[in-house]
């Protein structure tokens, strides 16, 4: 199924304007249970090989995304459809920052919304766990890999290069 | 100026390359080219424009676009978000089409369940990373897990989330 250029420019300006905190959560929601156009288990392994390669995972899944529904010309319009209104309303943010953000008001507001933020990477993390549990193995190799970056702090490239081998062996077998 | 910008792109083109997980996840990283390497922002602002891009609605790679904006306006602003993205959109392009072309089924499909567990690993590993960096009280930890059982739980828009999480915040309980 394709879509034009300007149908996924607005779909994205609409994941990136709705992404507080954080796109993810608001990407599965419009991608995955309002528009349909992938399945749990599609998004799960578009975002799996997202993370994969370095740089920022939610534009990397908009140049995936506007690739397999548009060509090239779709993931440059997902891709500025993602940014460009998110980096004009920074931008005016910081103009103002500059003028009220010595208030303790205005930084109790930011951390308020930061603490829900979190809150909802979390979620999107444990739907997508959800889609995990029908092969129990893979647990194991997911729970070594939030040990090996939480508790003993590894940077990700580290994270990655030590449980992409496990995994490979436990989605072969998953794969038969 | 023009020497000031050229840096600036090439440092965080480099920086890109080497972000696995995302910009939050290699955030110690950036603090230390971009507040102690380069001078482009003091340490004090890094982490107000962080809280801002954190807030503000769009990706979490604003973080850097502030940086960029900080130190050369807006030209600053473009180039150093164009500066995060192209190198792993270039290599995410090729990597993708690579994979679907695939015939072997089993090899695929490897890949992506491999992928997709380790996708699962990471976002919930850096949700608890990002958790104890931002959260500074018991207040702050106890709305985080409301947002995770609301968002699971519950079919209403996240946005009602954003505004309590404001509200809270603003009368000093967070």
């Amino acid at each position: 199924m394709q879509r034009s250029p300007a149908h996924l420019f607005i779909t994205f300006t609409l994941i990136g304007l709705s992404g507080f905190g954080g796109v993810l959560p608001w990407a599965r929601r419009t991608l995955v249970e309002q528009k349909q156009w992938l399945t749990s288990q599609e998004f799960n392994a578009l975002l799996g090989v997202c993370q994969l390669v370095p740089g920022p995972n939610i534009v990397n899944l908009a140049v995936c995304v506007g690739e397999r529904f548009g060509g090239v010309r779709g993931a440059f319009a997902a891709v500025g459809g993602l940014m460009l209104a998110p980096m004009t309303i920074v931008i005016l943010l910081a103009l103002l920052y500059d003028h009220y953000g010595e208030f303790e008001r205005v930084q109790g507001i930011l951390r308020g919304i930061s603490s829900v933020g979190v809150g909802l990477i979390a979620a999107t993390g444990f739907k997508m766990l959800k889609d995990e549990l029908d092969y129990p193995p893979m647990l194991a190799v997911i729970a070594i890999s939030i040990v090996i970056a939480t508790i003993y702090q590894l940077a990700l490239g580290w994270v990655v290069a030590i449980t992409l081998p496990l995994a490979l062996a436990v989605a072969w077998r998953k794969a038969r | 100026m023009m020497i000031g910008l050229v840096g600036l792109f090439i440092k965080l083109s480099l920086f890109s390359l080497i972000a696995f997980g995302g910009v939050n996840a290699l955030l110690p990283t950036l603090y230390d080219i971009s507040v102690n390497q380069e001078g482009w922002i003091d340490p004090q602002t890094f982490i107000h424009y962080f809280a801002i891009a954190q807030a503000a609605p769009g990706p979490n790679l604003l973080t850097v676009t502030l940086i960029g904006w900080n130190a050369f306006g807006l030209a600053g602003a473009l180039l150093a978000t164009l500066a995060v993205c192209w190198p792993s959109c270039i290599l995410i392009f090729y990597l993708q089409r690579v994979i679907a072309k695939l015939r072997h089924l089993q090899w695929k499909k490897t890949i992506e369940y491999s992928a997709s567990a380790l996708a699962v690993g990471l976002v919930l590993a850096s949700a608890w990373q990002i958790a104890i960096r931002i959260n500074g009280n018991w207040a702050a930890y106890a709305l985080t897990i409301f947002s995770i059982l609301f968002v699971l739980l519950s079919k209403r828009h996240p946005l009602y989330l954003i505004v309590l999480g404001a509200i809270l915040g603003f009368f000093g309980f967070i």
